[in-house]
């Protein structure tokens, strides 16, 4: 009698994503965050702009590549999280989880939030302060159905991402070719970066608010289990990504720093300005800085006026998107590696995405949109507010919360990626970051991380930079993590798994396993040599 | 702000600029969408360039007796025509010398190269596809306690691997197949000059 097995009941989650479905996942993200960083930094970096989104653009870059080199050769769902956890184990994986949990949940909000008000530059009902309960039932309507989209399935949404990104992407390439063509003067470009050069303190906090427009890389590996032929794809989407966010920072701050505005600028006492210097001092212009530059660009403005903000407000919402996806699969990963409950690891039969999790998570961002909205939808709060948390709004909080999320993952991140360098030297790595020392470690031939160190240092001195600016998320950011690590080592005591070392895990099978999964059978050969000639030099002796 | 517009003026730096970005970001994004093939996208793409009007569905059995790549864009055209689920499985067979769960490793290997060939096929395809690698003692037995737990209509079967040289093109397997099976069975048997198809359906089996 043939050993039948029965149907599996747990299937996995699907690879339905093309090589553009990985690069809009990631550029759903990214892409959006230009239209609230450029205003930012122009206002405080000013002549340096340019400047400074060069220095985050330098740390974005080490992100990028240690995410593009960690995504390829461990194609699993969880992005960040998996490879923290393997590279230094379960504790500190589920606190980058845990960070990065946050951060998406609040994407969520934050964004969705976002969009609603950009679409109030043309539907002037939608003004938060005008129409609160209304703003808030739009919001909430977008998140809920956020939520619906992605439990119904990931080729549906990244269908619905793909397009919305190729529109993005198309726009602002017209934007910034016909703004150089006919507005750019180099003169004036250089005039500024002259007799405008902040002072260092500003050029720092410049670029700690220019590392927000980089912020969201890690869809892109969060994807990597519904992402065909991963290894080979996600080091294309991931590099390609990189380089598109760059030259789009980079050409946006240049080109505002050099514009000839269309329509003229005068001051109030009728002196001309040069474009940029309605940034500074001035809250309105910075919130809306790319509809403000596309409006001077030479015959496109005119209708740029009335296109940019419907952009804008797309954009903020398939960012918010990407949050719901981005949340749900961690939580996926985390609880298939025993450090969240089974429940976040159930796939839809039918849809066969992780449904439990994306509701789970949408409705934690529910919560954070009702905390939001309350001081404009109960004044009676407004108070309570301002005692508690320094007269803030609730975005304002979210907001000291997502840059501390973000940065306390991406550092165990660059841990991991150095960890995993000297501990795993035999998976196969089809992308690997270039400026590498070659070392002995354990009697294997390892090559060390430059870049990683490189990245770590900058990316932990802006986490510092950030704890030393933000009060309420000085306090906030670390308290999320404190009741996440209780909660981890209630569930861990639960299960009787080790509360703060590891779990034993034969990572061997799981690399083959992964590999295998990911239809790398080409790479899972050559893991699978990589380890019979260690075992062989071990047992010759010429290995300790 | 002034309304009036001012004068346009092209600079070089802002030509040279523009052009950068356009044919940057077209660049960038070209080399994204083309990553190369692999292996079992070349094999996948050489059964479909081989087989382009054959169509098929429901179980699609393999073994390293039994070759049934050619035979698998047919089972994809007729799932997504039909809108049934396929199903690819992969049949070794385990000798009574050894325990029914014992390590096979190059067998296994095989099965994971024919399987993925026959996933990237049903994914071009858009069609929904599981895919199995059984260990039994008996290649005919596997195959009809699938057909059974699936409630298969239809068992897609290619050709015995060494009929050629035989001169038995359907082998002792898959005509054990053909003839207990519950449902009809479909056998692809390349012929010397091209693709025969042979239908066994209704002539030796009985779909009820």
């Amino acid at each position: 009698m043939a050993a039948v097995k029965p149907r599996a009941k747990n299937p996995e989650l699907r690879r339905a994503m093309k090589p553009w479905g990985s690069f809009s996942w990631g550029y759903s993200d990214v892409g959006a965050d230009i239209f609230v960083g450029l205003g930012l930094v122009l206002g405080v970096a000013a002549g340096a702009s340019n400047v400074a989104f060069l220095f985050a653009g330098v740390v974005y870059v080490c992100i990028g590549l240690a995410y593009t080199e960690l995504a390829a050769t461990y194609p699993v769902a969880g992005g960040g999280q998996y490879f923290v956890m393997r590279g230094l184990g379960d504790f500190f994986g589920f606190v980058a989880g845990w960070a990065v949990l946050l951060d998406f949940t609040i994407d969520v909000t934050l964004f969705a939030w976002s969009s609603v008000d950009y679409t109030s530059q043309l539907l002037p009902a939608l003004v938060n302060s005008v129409n609160p309960w209304l703003h808030f039932l739009v919001v909430l309507s977008l998140v809920l159905g956020l939520c619906i989209l992605n439990v119904v399935g990931v080729r549906e949404s990244t269908a619905f991402n793909g397009a919305v990104s190729a529109l993005d992407v198309i726009s602002e390439t017209c934007i910034l070719c016909l703004g150089f063509l006919f507005a750019f003067r180099p003169h004036l470009l250089i005039h500024a970066m002259q007799l405008n050069w902040p002072s260092p303190y500003q050029l720092m906090l410049g670029t700690s608010l220019a590392i927000i427009s980089f912020v969201g890389l890690e869809s892109i590996s969060q994807a990597a289990q519904e992402t065909q032929r991963p290894a080979s794809v996600i080091p294309r989407t991931s590099i390609s990504l990189i380089l598109t966010i760059l030259i789009f920072a980079l050409a946006y701050s240049n080109l505002a720093l050099g514009l000839h505005p269309w329509h003229p600028i005068t001051d109030a006492a009728g002196h001309p300005l040069q474009f940029w210097q309605i940034f500074p001092h001035n809250a309105d212009n910075q919130g809306k800085a790319v509809a403000l530059l596309s409006a001077q660009v030479p015959y496109y403005g005119a209708f740029a006026a009335l296109y940019v903000p419907v952009l804008g407000a797309v954009l903020l919402l398939i960012s918010s998107n990407s949050g719901v996806f981005g949340s749900s699969r961690i939580a996926y990963a985390m609880s298939t590696s025993n450090l969240l409950p089974s429940t976040f690891q159930r796939v839809h039969q039918k849809f066969r995405t992780p449904v439990i999790s994306i509701v789970f998570f949408c409705a934690i961002a529910v919560l954070e949109l009702i905390f939001a909205a309350i001081p404009g939808l109960f004044p009676s709060f407004e108070p309570f507010y301002g005692r508690f948390f320094r007269g803030e709004g609730g975005l304002g909080f979210l907001a000291d919360l997502y840059a501390f999320g973000a940065a306390t993952s991406y550092s165990f991140v660059f841990l991991g990626l150095i960890s995993l360098r000297l501990t795993d030297p035999l998976s196969p790595r089809k992308f690997k970051i270039p400026l590498n020392i070659p070392l002995r470690f354990r009697g294997e031939r390892v090559e060390f991380p430059v870049v990683g160190v490189i990245g770590f240092i900058g990316i932990f001195s802006i986490l510092i930079f950030t704890l030393q600016t933000h009060p309420l998320g000085r306090l906030f950011g670390p308290s999320w993590l404190v009741l996440g690590v209780i909660l981890y080592l209630i569930y861990r005591n639960h299960r009787r798994l080790p509360l703060l070392r590891s779990q034993r895990r034969d990572w061997r099978k799981a690399q083959v396993e992964i590999l295998r999964r990911a239809g790398e059978f080409e790479l899972m050969d050559e893991y699978t040599a990589n380890v019979k000639a260690s075992d062989a030099r071990r047992a010759e002796g010429s290995v300790p | 702000m002034n309304a009036s517009s001012s004068e346009i003026q092209v600079t070089v730096a802002g030509a040279v600029i523009a052009l950068g970005i356009a044919g940057g970001v077209g660049a960038i994004l070209w080399w994204m969408l083309h990553p190369p093939s692999s292996y079992v996208q070349r094999i996948a793409a050489e059964a479909e360039s081989e087989l382009e009007r054959m169509v098929g569905s429901l179980i699609v059995a393999f073994s390293p007796e039994i070759d049934s790549s050619h035979m698998m864009v047919l089972a994809a055209r007729l799932a997504r025509g039909e809108r049934s689920e396929l199903l690819a499985i992969y049949v070794i067979e385990v000798p009574y010398t050894l325990p029914p769960d014992a390590e096979m490793e190059s067998e296994e290997r095989a099965a994971l190269d024919a399987l993925g060939a026959a996933e990237t096929i049903a994914q071009k395809s858009n069609v929904t596809i599981r895919t199995e690698t059984i260990k039994a003692r008996s290649t005919k037995q596997a195959v009809l306690d699938i057909a059974k737990r699936e409630k298969a209509n239809l068992i897609i079967l290619g050709s015995y691997r060494e009929g050629k040289y035989s001169g038995a093109p359907l082998g002792r397997e898959i005509e054990e197949i053909a003839a207990d099976a519950k449902c009809d069975v479909l056998i692809g048997v390349e012929g010397k000059h091209g693709t025969l198809l042979i239908d066994e359906s209704g002539a030796s089996s009985q779909s009820s």
